[in-house]
C-alpha cells in the first residue's frame, strides 16, 4: 500500500492525474458529455503512458466529472451528468438567492470529501465491503429501486399526486425499446430508432435544460440574467465551516454514497438521490429543502463522489465494473494485458493501490482547481439571458447527439423538453420525472430477472425472504408512511391555523 | 465591348471546364487510392465490452495498414440492433465499417422487424472466437457437470441458469437439450458484466456465456463444461461437450453493396492487423481463438449461422 502511495506521488502520476482532472472538469460541466464518454475518448492516449499512470488519469477524470457536473446543475439548473440531478434541487435556488459562490464551493468541497471517503474505503475496506455487495441479487436491486422511488415524497412539493404522476411518466419513458427478458419491442410505434430505447442522458437534458431555456426566453423581459453575483473574499473558508457544521450529515451522506457505489449497476445517480432523501428525512427542519438548503447540495455531492471510487471496488475484487466509467477503465487495463480482478492484487498489487491513492489525490486536485475557478465559474449567471439561452440550447443539442451519435436522440430531447415545460406550468416538478428515468433501468430488469428466478421456487420466497429484502421493504414502508404522516400533520396544522385565523377575525 | 465580354466569358468557361476536369480527374484518382480519408468504425455495444476491446485491439494495426485514421464511434442499444442498423443505412463506400458478433446479429434479427438482414452485409472477416461455457461459483454445491446434471434431473425446473438475453436462451436451450435437463433460464439484459456478479453472489446456480469470460473470471468462477469437439486450450482440464456447437465470433463488416475491391483492401488490412504478435498475444490471453478469413469465408460463416438459427 505504501509502495502504491509512493508511486502515486511521483511527478509523472501527479501530472497525469491533473490532466485527467482538468479534462474531467470540462466533460462534467458540459451536459451530455458524461464521465463514460470522457474516459472512453481518453483510452487511446493511455497507451503512451505506464498502465498505472494511464488508469490514474482516467480515474482523475471520473472523480472530477462527479464534481463538475454540479456546476451547470447549480448555475443553470441543468445537471451535467445524471448524478448531479439531486444537486440542482437546492443548488439552483441558492444561486437565485445570490449564493452562487457558496453553492459552487460547497459542491466542490463536498465532492472532495466524498472522494476521500470513497478512496479510503477502496484502500482499506475493499474486501469486507464487497461481501455485502454480493448479497445484492435481482430481488434486492428491485427493492432498492423501490426504496429510491419513495424519494418522490420529498420531491413532490405541494402535490404528492403530481409527484407520483411525474415518476410514472419517467418510468414509462424508460420502458420504451426492447424489453428485458423476452426482448419484444415496446412503444416503438414502428420507429426503428426507438428500439434502442430513449437515451437516459438525452432525456434528462430534455427534462431539465430545455424547460430552463424556454422559461429564460419567456422571462426575457422580466429578467436580464439569472441572478446577482458579487465575488466575496473569504467565502471558501466560510462555506467549508458551514459544510462541516453538520458532521453527522456529512458522514451519513458519505456512507450511503460508498455503499450504493459499490453495488454493480447502481452507481452515482442512485447514491446521490438516496442520500438526498435521507438528508431530508433525518433533518429536524425540513422546510428549507428544495428552496436552497446547503445540506441538499452537500448530501448529493458527497454521495455521488463517494460512489465513484467505491465503484472501482467490485472491479479489483471481482473483476466486475461497478459503473459505466469503471467498465471503460477495466477495458483500458485489459488492453494492456492486465486482467482486473482478484488476481491483480497478487500480480500487480502496487497498481491496485496506486490507483486508490491516485483517486484520493484526484479528489484533492479537484478541490484545489474547483475552488480556484469557483468565482470565475459563477460569472456564468451574469451572462445576459439572450446570450445564455441560445448557448445552453446549443450545448443541449450537442450533448444529446454526442451520447450515442444519434440525431433521433436530439428530437426526443426537444420533444420531452417542450412537454416538461408545459406540464411545469400545471405544477409538475421535473425531479420525479428524472427520478423515474434513472430508476426504470434499475427496477425493471431486476424485477424481470427476479421473476425468472422465482420460476424455480416461488415469488414469495425470492422477493420476501432474505435479510436484505426484509430491510429494504421495511425501509420503503417506513419511508412512505413517513411521507403520509408528515403530509397529514402539515394539513392538520394548516387547518388549525386557518381556524385560528378565522376565529380571531 | 459586348464582344469582348463574351470572349472573356468564354475564357472563364474554358477555365471552369478545365478546373472541373481536374476535379473529376482528382476524383477518379482518389477512388483508386482508397482509402484517402478517415474510416468510421462502429461499435454497437457499450465501451469496455468485448466488441469495444476488439475494435481497440485492431485500431492501431488498421490505421498502419490503411494509412488513414480509424475513428471508433459507439452506437449502442437494442442488443446491437441500433449499431447494425446504422451500418445498414450507411454509404457502401468502405469508409464506414462495424464490429459484428455472430450469432448475436442473427438472433437479434430473427423473426423481428429490425430493418437489416444479416446475410446481406459485406463481411470483411472474422478475427476471434470463443466457445460456449457453463460456469458455477467457486464454492458451489456442484463441483462438476455430472453433479450439476444429477441435481437438475433430481429436481426438474428447480435449478437456475443465467445467460445473456435471447442469444443466451437459444444457446442454452441447445445444451439443456443435449444434457436432457430442465432448468429455469434467467435472461440477463445489458451484457455479461451484469451476469457475473449474480453468479459470484450465488443468486443463480449457473451461468452460461463465452469461454473468454470464463478465462477472465477464473479466480471466482469454475467452468464445468465447454462447447466443441476438442477440449479448449484456454481452459484445460474442463470437459468438452462435442454435440454443443455454441461459438461466439467477433468480426468486421461493411454495409451491403460495398465494392469488392474495397472489401479486399479492408480484408488485407485486417489480416495485417491480426498478424501482429502483440495483437495475437492479447487475443490468446483473453481466452479467445484467433481467426483469419477471406471475405468469402466470412460470408459463408455468417450464412451457416443464419441457417442454424432459422429453425
Amino acid at each position: 500500500m505504501i509502495e502504491g502511495l509512493m508511486q502515486a506521488l511521483t511527478p509523472t502520476y501527479l501530472l497525469w492525474i491533473t490532466v485527467g482532472v482538468t479534462i474531467g472538469m470540462v466533460v462534467g460541466t458540459l451536459p451530455g458529455l458524461t464521465a463514460t464518454m470522457g474516459t472512453a475518448l481518453l483510452v487511446p492516449f493511455t497507451f503512451a503512458l505506464p498502465p498505472g499512470a494511464g488508469v490514474a488519469m482516467l480515474g482523475g477524470l471520473y472523480v472530477c466529472a462527479m464534481f463538475s457536473d454540479a456546476i451547470p446543475a447549480v448555475l443553470v439548473n441543468t445537471p451535467g451528468t445524471p448524478a448531479a440531478m439531486a444537486t440542482a434541487f437546492d443548488g439552483h435556488p441558492m444561486v437565485l438567492q445570490g449564493r452562487g459562490q457558496e453553492a459552487i464551493v460547497a459542491s466542490c468541497f463536498s465532492s472532495a470529501l466524498g472522494t476521500l471517503f470513497g478512496a479510503a474505503c477502496y484502500l482499506l475496506l475493499a474486501w469486507p465491503l464487497i461481501t455485502i455487495a454480493l448479497k445484492f441479487g435481482p430481488p434486492e436491486f428491485f427493492w432498492l429501486g423501490v426504496f429510491a422511488l419513495t424519494i418522490i415524497g420529498s420531491l413532490a412539493g405541494d402535490s404528492v399526486l403530481k409527484g407520483l404522476a411525474g415518476g410514472a411518466i419517467g418510468l414509462l419513458i424508460s420502458s420504451v425499446g426492447i424489453s428485458h427478458g423476452n426482448e419484444l419491442a415496446r412503444f416503438t410505434f414502428g420507429v426503428p430508432e426507438l428500439r434502442g430505447g430513449v437515451s437516459l442522458v438525452a432525456a434528462l437534458i430534455g427534462v431539465f435544460a430545455i424547460p430552463q431555456v424556454l422559461s429564460m426566453v419567456a422571462e426575457l423581459r422580466k429578467k436580464e440574467f439569472i441572478a446577482e453575483y458579487k465575488p466575496k473574499s473569504g467565502e471558501t473558508l466560510k462555506t467549508i465551516s458551514k459544510v462541516l457544521a453538520h458532521p453527522v450529515h456529512v458522514v451519513r451522506s458519505a456512507v450511503i454514497g460508498a455503499l450504493i457505489g459499490i453495488l454493480p449497476g447502481a452507481g452515482s445517480p442512485i447514491a446521490a438521490l438516496v442520500s438526498y432523501n435521507e438528508a431530508v428525512r433525518w433533518s429536524k427542519d425540513k422546510s428549507g429543502y428544495g428552496k436552497g438548503d446547503l445540506r441538499g447540495v452537500t448530501a448529493s455531492e458527497i454521495a455521488n463522489n463517494a460512489a465513484a471510487p467505491a465503484a472501482m471496488i467490485p472491479l479489483v475484487t471481482l473483476g466486475v465494473p461497478g459503473s459505466a466509467p469503471a467498465a471503460v477503465i477495466a477495458g483500458a487495463l485489459m488492453l494492456r494485458g492486465l486482467n482486473p480482478g482478484p488476481e491483480l492484487f497478487q500480480s500487480d498489487g502496487t497498481l491496485v493501490f496506486s490507483f486508490g491513492w491516485s483517486l484520493l489525490i484526484a479528489g484533492i486536485v479537484t478541490f484545489i482547481l474547483g475552488s480556484l475557478f469557483a468565482p470565475l465559474l459563477v460569472r456564468i449567471i451574469r451572462i445576459p439571458l439572450r446570450l445564455l439561452a441560445p448557448l445552453i440550447m446549443l450545448l443541449a443539442v450537442i450533448g444529446a447527439f454526442a451520447i450515442r451519435n444519434n440525431i433521433f436522440d436530439v428530437y426526443i430531447m426537444l420533444g420531452l423538453g417542450v412537454f416538461v415545460f408545459l406540464i411545469r406550468r400545471l405544477g409538475f416538478h421535473p425531479g420525479p420525472i428524472g427520478l423515474g428515468l434513472i430508476l426504470g433501468p434499475i427496477i425493471e430488469p431486476s424485477l424481470v430477472q427476479a421473476l425468472y428466478i422465482s420460476d424455480a421456487t416461488s415469488i414469495g420466497r425470492v422477493f420476501f425472504t432474505g435479510t436484505l429484502n426484509i430491510i429494504l421493504i421495511a425501509l420503503s414502508v417506513l419511508s412512505i408512511s413517513f411521507v403520509v404522516w408528515t403530509r397529514r400533520r402539515e394539513r392538520v396544522q394548516a387547518q388549525a391555523q386557518a381556524q385560528e385565523n378565522a376565529s380571531s377575525l | 465591348m459586348i464582344k469582348q465580354r463574351k470572349y472573356q466569358g468564354g475564357r472563364f468557361l474554358a477555365a471552369g471546364l478545365g478546373l472541373l476536369t481536374a476535379v473529376a480527374a482528382f476524383g477518379t484518382a482518389s477512388a483508386e487510392s482508397y482509402p484517402d480519408k478517415p474510416i468510421t468504425f462502429i461499435v454497437p455495444y457499450s465501451p469496455g465490452g468485448g466488441s469495444d476491446q476488439q475494435a481497440r485491439r485492431l485500431q492501431p494495426g488498421l490505421e498502419k495498414a490503411l494509412g488513414v485514421k480509424v475513428r471508433i464511434v459507439y452506437k449502442t442499444g437494442g442488443g446491437g440492433a441500433v449499431g447494425f442498423n446504422e451500418l445498414w443505412g450507411s454509404k457502401p463506400d468502405g469508409y464506414t465499417i462495424s464490429n459484428v458478433v455472430v450469432p448475436n446479429i442473427v438472433i437479434t434479427s430473427k423473426g423481428k422487424d429490425v430493418g437489416f438482414k444479416p446475410s446481406e452485409f459485406s463481411y470483411i472477416g472474422m478475427t476471434a472466437s470463443a466457445l460456449g461455457a457453463l460456469m458455477v461459483p467457486k464454492d458451489s454445491k456442484y463441483k462438476s457437470l455430472k453433479e450439476f446434471v444429477a441435481a437438475a434431473k433430481a429436481n426438474p425446473g428447480k435449478l437456475t441458469v443465467a445467460g445473456v438475453g435471447s442469444t443466451g436462451a437459444a444457446n442454452y436451450a441447445e445444451l439443456a437439450g443435449i444434457l436432457g435437463i430442465d432448468t429455469a433460464y434467467v435472461p440477463v439484459s445489458g451484457g455479461v458484466g451484469k451476469m457475473i456478479p449474480m453468479l459470484q453472489g450465488k443468486h443463480v446456480d449457473a451461468g452460461m456465456t463465452a469461454s473468454s469470460h470464463a478465462v477472465k473470471h477464473a479466480a471466482t468462477l469454475d467452468t464445468i463444461v465447454v462447447a466443441g469437439a476438442e477440449p479448449s486450450e484456454a481452459l484445460p482440464d474442463v470437459p468438452n461437450e462435442p454435440q454443443w456447437t455454441y461459438t461466439t465470433t467477433w468480426g468486421v463488416m461493411a454495409p451491403p453493396g460495398t465494392p469488392a475491391d474495397r472489401v479486399a483492401i479492408l480484408n488485407k488490412a485486417l489480416l495485417e492487423a491480426t498478424a501482429d504478435a502483440k495483437v495475437r498475444e492479447m487475443v490468446v490471453n483473453n481466452g479467445l481463438t484467433p481467426i483469419r478469413q477471406t471475405p468469402a469465408e466470412a460470408k459463408a460463416y455468417v450464412e451457416s449461422a443464419v441457417k442454424k438459427f432459422s429453425q
